[in-house]
């Protein structure tokens, strides 16, 4: 494999050293399909350490979130991940079958166009045309896949599927078997089976669940991070591996850099400012904890191209006037009266950085 | 001691340990049992022992001296020293409280607040970080010392796997496999938490004075003859080193220097709702209901008892409240809480896991749809109860005593019943009491309403019969007998305590119109002392300026009192010179208010009104001034127009101005080159008030109408806005009347008048004066 040259590694390589350690080190009983316990599933995803390797931690605050969130795959359960954009959902659900099958590539991507044969399984027509119905001529979705394996499959942004398609999950849920009446064969799930899907709750041109289907799923509803430190937190830890992985050869940003995008990103989102004294617009983009990671890499990639190296106040304002103004004036607007009312009366920490959003604002 | 007495460590309010703790009394076989608590609590362990008596029950002692200071220790039947009291009962085995006495625990308290209120002033020591305790109802109250302080907990906490020590003693205490386990738990729990206890020395020192005294009482008992391996103790873990050690015991010297109150004692029935209000300060517990269900798994050796009782109260709350919770669901949840506390190494859940795994599986991830059907289930809705009479408080008393004199008794039952008081005098009947039986019952009632004890509730009072009669709900619940041993916070009888109330809040009033209101709830409750004191209060702090609303409000409050004061059989003579005060001021300042916007004049229009009604209610009142006053009000064109239109109104209602004087004013507010909306807003002032005087004065409309024929376009359209408001609370009937003098005026048909009037307006006529009432008049 030249891992080098692949954009970004699915998570099992990327922390493969991790997972071989707490593999290693398993000290208590591993579920059937499952690579390594419950407990060494929630050292990988909240960090820790087992044997002598440190496990970094890939999803930081409500750990309770990430205990339910296991205890439902080791119940069987499928599991239905559902929150506002750049909530870690997907990350989530990544790790997780990372961690519990070391394969976290089957996956579907759901879209408006996905079909009910991408969830269960298609032809290869020639095959088909020339020889008939084989096994050898059907082509299986990564959710058969994994009922074959006894292993997790993902589905990714569900409610972006047509609901007669999301539908098509609900016999696979309870009966746990496919059936696959061109060849007269039914396929059951092995142990470990189940399913990982996320879901949006903001986002347009999105299908409701049906009330069936969402009774099959135990639901984690997975928060935008509670307080500014935890997501500045998760700024810094992603910005750190980001920054390894896309050779950004630009300093990483400082503290103060991060502070400041993350209480932009929060007041904005949250109508307020972080001392609840002041109200202010929102905006209509959701300024997600994920947009604030981007807005960071793209600064560093600016000041690593075409600057000192190190993120100036400059390249923090134009990543700003992007993400905040995403749509209309009304966005400007927002962000002009934030910019007036709240960030020049800052002090002068934050007074270059007001004088270059306002000179890009226009 | 050589061989020291048996000690079992406990946390109050543990089922496991209200269940070990029988195991253990019946292995140590004592002839007397210690339970930790105020040693002068002893005198009621039969009380609080006896069969009738329904948990959660609590002991409450308090000062009669002020600040009222209490402290309170709450049982519920899962309360390990509930079930030794009861074990020592079937036992017929002596059993005593062994802690300081309560009035001890308040005094050092006392001294303690003392301590740090100097500390605090003079900037030197570590401020008022202990002030947990005061809860702003003006009581203070001191809650059961427990082990550990609160800074122990948030390292517990953090330490804690669960990131929680309730859900950690959950885990690790509650699901104790045995006896030997408890007890080891119990005793390693209280060690560390005495390890990591970093308080200041002050509040460390409590506890060793505590013990030492815990360990004098042991000393006693040795004393007298007991062995020491014949006492069992039975105290919070924290104290189970602590009384063991080999430490001296306290001596009479060291006795007689404690700081000490008197208090006086009472059981009480109490509430789990209270029990779980109270979690935080150490005396109480967050999910009573939900420790209840574990105490009877554990009753019933069925340790998967408790989870399976919450889960299935939640689902059947949600179905009793129309939400959809299938069987499936449950039995998901159930599975996910087991998983969860697999990940702890545990195979019962805990309450945080079944919790979590409810919200996964039943309400859709979301905590809020949850909500209160968790409140219901984990806390529930219990109430104890105490067979009557037993160590009644005071105000018990008094509060059984006044309901048979009051013949009530038969309205305290759980259903609700109406009441209807007819306070006049009695002339049927022979004694005096008999004939004011009903203005009795009303005052006693009041009394209780003023204490909000939540057993009598008045129904809006009729017009017609308002100044002599009343009607009460009655309906008695438990939580009310709970408020009344409260009240005895206040006082000993339900008068005295009301008296306490009223004077508390008077303390508080910030401003004359709060006062009367105080005066006004003591003449309902009959108390003309606290109704002097009341009107003497005023009278101080009407010195101050306030303004005409302020005095006009509190102006019909006295005037109500002093216009109902006879039936109520009160001494009028000392209202009457406040209100003449009160009233002459409000005549000196009102034309100065009166030039105000037109926000102003909406807030004073009502109080202008009220003042009005007073000054024709009372003839001791200097109605002249005030209509003088109002007169000068009318003719004055500085100051808010539609209050001169209301000056004009009550004068012609009260027959002080006439027709031909109202056609002048009419005109000369109504011409042409005044601002239309000075004259509309005029007229609107004017037809605020009694709209048939207006419509019976033919000349009005006249001049009304030569008004808005001389108007040119712009004008009328502004002037048509105003006017438009002036009539909205016309009645159909008023406008039909108006539309019969306009039609005389216009010589035309009034039907058709009417019709027009009367008629729901077309949309195009909606459009345009929508259109109008934006139309900004300051452009033209």
């Amino acid at each position: 494999m030249s891992d080098k040259n692949v954009q970004r590694l699915p998570a099992e390589q990327l922390f493969q050293k991790e997972i071989d350690a707490l593999i290693e080190n398993e000290k208590y009983p591993v579920p059937t399909g499952w690579r390594m316990s419950p407990k060494s599933v929630f050292t990988y995803i909240c960090g820790g350490k087992s044997g002598g390797v440190e496990i970094t931690p890939k999803y930081i605050g409500h750990e309770r979130l990430v205990e339910i969130a296991i205890s439902t795959l080791v119940t069987d359960r499928a599991l239905l991940l559902i929150g506002e954009p750049g909530t870690a959902k997907s990350w989530l659900s990544e790790h997780l079958t990372a961690a519990i099958n070391g394969n976290s590539t089957r996956v579907i991507q759901g879209t408006a166009g996905t079909t009910e044969e991408q969830i269960k399984y298609s032809w290869n027509y020639a095959m088909l045309i020339a020889n008939g119905p084989s096994k050898e001529a059907m082509i299986p979705s990564p959710v058969y896949r994994a009922m074959e394996d006894g292993a997790i499959a993902r589905v990714e942004e569900i409610s972006r599927c047509a609901s007669e398609v999301q539908d098509a999950l609900i016999s696979i849920l309870s009966e746990k078997r496919i059936s696959v009446p061109e060849l007269g064969i039914e396929v059951p799930a092995k142990k470990g089976f189940s399913v990982i899907a996320t879901a949006n709750t903001r986002d347009k041109g999105v299908n409701e669940m049906s009330a069936a289907l969402k009774r099959r799923f135990n639901i984690v509803v997975l928060p935008a991070p509670e307080s500014l430190e935890s997501e500045m937190e998760i700024v810094q830890t992603r910005i750190a591996q980001l920054s390894e992985s896309l050779d950004l050869n630009a300093k990483l940003p400082k503290e103060e850099v991060v502070e400041k995008v993350c209480t932009i990103f929060r007041e904005l989102r949250a109508g307020a400012t972080l001392d609840g004294r002041q109200k202010l617009k929102t905006t209509t983009g959701v300024l997600s904890t994920a947009e604030a990671i981007s807005l960071l890499a793209n600064s560093m990639a600016l000041a690593g191209s075409f600057g000192t190296g190190e993120i100036t106040d400059q390249d923090l304002a134009a990543g700003l006037q992007g993400a905040v103004v995403k749509e209309d004036e009304k966005d400007q607007k927002a962000w002009e009266e934030y910019l007036e009312n709240i960030m020049k009366k800052r002090g002068s920490g934050w007074l270059s950085l007001y004088k270059e959003c306002k000179e890009l604002n226009h | 001691m050589e061989r020291g007495p048996f000690v079992f460590g406990i946390r109050h309010l543990s089922p496991a340990g209200a269940y070990y703790v029988r195991h253990f009394l019946d292995q140590a076989r004592p002839r007397l049992v210690l339970i930790e608590g105020p040693s002068d609590f002893t005198e009621l362990v039969e009380d609080l022992g006896a069969d009738q008596v329904k948990p959660p029950v609590a002991v409450m002692a308090y000062t009669q001296e002020l600040p009222i200071r209490t402290i309170l220790y709450p049982f519920a039947e899962y309360s390990p020293e509930y079930q030794a009291i009861l074990w020592a009962r079937e036992h017929n085995c002596p059993c005593r409280f062994c802690d300081l006495p309560s009035g001890v625990f308040l005094g050092i308290k006392a001294a303690d607040e003392a301590r740090k209120a100097a500390a605090w002033e003079d900037d030197k020591g570590p401020g008022p970080e202990g002030r947990d305790n005061e809860d702003g109802t003006g009581t203070q109250k001191t809650q059961r010392g427990n082990p550990g302080s609160f800074d122990v907990y948030e390292a517990l906490d953090e330490w804690s796997q669960d990131r929680d020590h309730e859900t950690f003693w959950e885990r690790t205490m509650e699901q104790a496999k045995d006896l030997a386990a408890y007890e080891q738990g119990a005793k390693e729990f209280g060690r560390s938490i005495r390890q990591l206890d970093r308080r200041d020395r002050h509040d460390l020192a409590e506890n060793l004075v505590r013990e030492a005294y815990m360990r004098r009482q042991i000393e006693e008992a040795v004393k007298e003859g007991l062995a020491p391996e014949e006492i069992a103790v039975v105290t919070g873990a924290y104290h189970v080193d602590g009384i063991l050690e080999d430490l001296p015991v306290m001596t009479d010297r060291e006795m007689k220097a404690l700081p000490r109150l008197d208090t006086l004692k009472t059981l009480m029935p109490y509430s789990y709702y209270r029990l779980s209000e109270r979690s935080g300060y150490g005396a109480g517990n967050r999910a009573p209901a939900y420790y209840e269900y574990l105490w009877q798994g554990l009753r019933g050796q069925d340790p998967g008892y408790g989870a399976r009782r919450y889960l299935s109260g939640l689902s059947a709350f949600q179905r009793r409240h129309g939400g959809l919770v299938s069987s499936a669901e449950v039995i998901e949840a159930a599975r996910l809480s087991a998983a969860l506390a697999g990940l702890h190494d545990s195979k019962i859940p805990t309450l945080k896991d079944l919790r979590d795994g409810a919200v996964t599986c039943m309400g859709h991830g979301e905590f809020s749809q949850l909500a209160l059907a968790v409140a219901d289930t984990e806390i529930g809705t219990k109430i104890g109860s105490l067979p009557q009479g037993v160590s009644q408080t005071s105000i018990q008393r008094d509060f059984y005593q006044k309901l048979r004199e009051l013949k009530l008794e038969r309205y305290r039952s759980v259903t609700a019943s109406e009441l209807s008081l007819d306070l006049r005098e009695n002339l049927r009947v022979k004694t005096k009491k008999a004939a004011f039986l009903d203005l009795e019952r009303s005052f006693f009632l009041h009394r209780l309403r003023v204490l909000g004890i939540r057993f009598a509730s008045i129904q809006a009072v009729r017009q017609d019969n308002a100044t002599w009669a009343e009607h009460w709900n009655l309906r008695w619940t438990p939580e009310a007998e709970i408020q009344i041993v409260e009240a005895v916070l206040k006082g000993d009888t339900v008068e005295q305590a009301a008296a306490f109330e009223l004077k508390n809040r008077m303390e508080q009033c910030q401003g004359i119109s709060q006062i009367a209101s105080i005066v006004k709830e003591a003449f309902y409750c009959g108390m003309p002392v606290m109704v002097s004191a009341a009107v003497d209060a005023l009278q101080a702090m009407a010195v101050d300026g306030v303004s005409v609303k302020e005095l006009a409000a509190t102006a019909e409050d006295l005037s109500v009192v002093i216009q109902y004061g006879d039936i109520r059989g009160l001494d009028r003579k000392p209202l009457i010179p406040v209100l003449c005060q009160l009233f002459l001021r409000a005549c000196l300042i009102l034309p100065g208010e009166c030039a105000c916007d037109d926000q102003a004049a909406g807030e004073l229009a009502p109080a202008v009104g009220s003042l009005a009604a007073v000054s024709v209610a009372h003839d001791f009142l200097d109605r002249e001034r005030f209509m003088k006053t109002l007169e000068q009000i009318g003719a004055r064109d500085d100051l808010n127009t539609r209050l001169s239109g209301l000056a004009a109104a009550i004068l012609l209602e009260q027959g002080i101005m006439d027709s031909e004087e109202l056609g002048r004013e009419v005109e000369r507010r109504l011409s042409r080159g005044i601002p239309a909306e000075l004259g509309a807003g005029w007229f609107a002032g004017l037809a605020s008030r009694n709209h048939y005087t207006l419509i019976a004065r033919l000349t009005l409309w006249e001049n009304l109408s030569a008004y808005l024929d001389s108007l040119e376009e712009e004008e009328f359209k502004r002037a048509l806005v105003f006017l438009r408001r002036a009539f909205a609370d016309f009645s159909s009937m008023e406008k039909d009347q108006i539309a019969e003098n306009l039609g005389e005026i216009w010589q035309v048909n009034p039907g058709q008048v009417s019709e027009a009037l009367n008629d729901t307006l077309t949309e195009d006529a909606m459009e345009i004066i929508e259109g109008l009432e934006d139309f900004d008049f300051g452009d033209i």
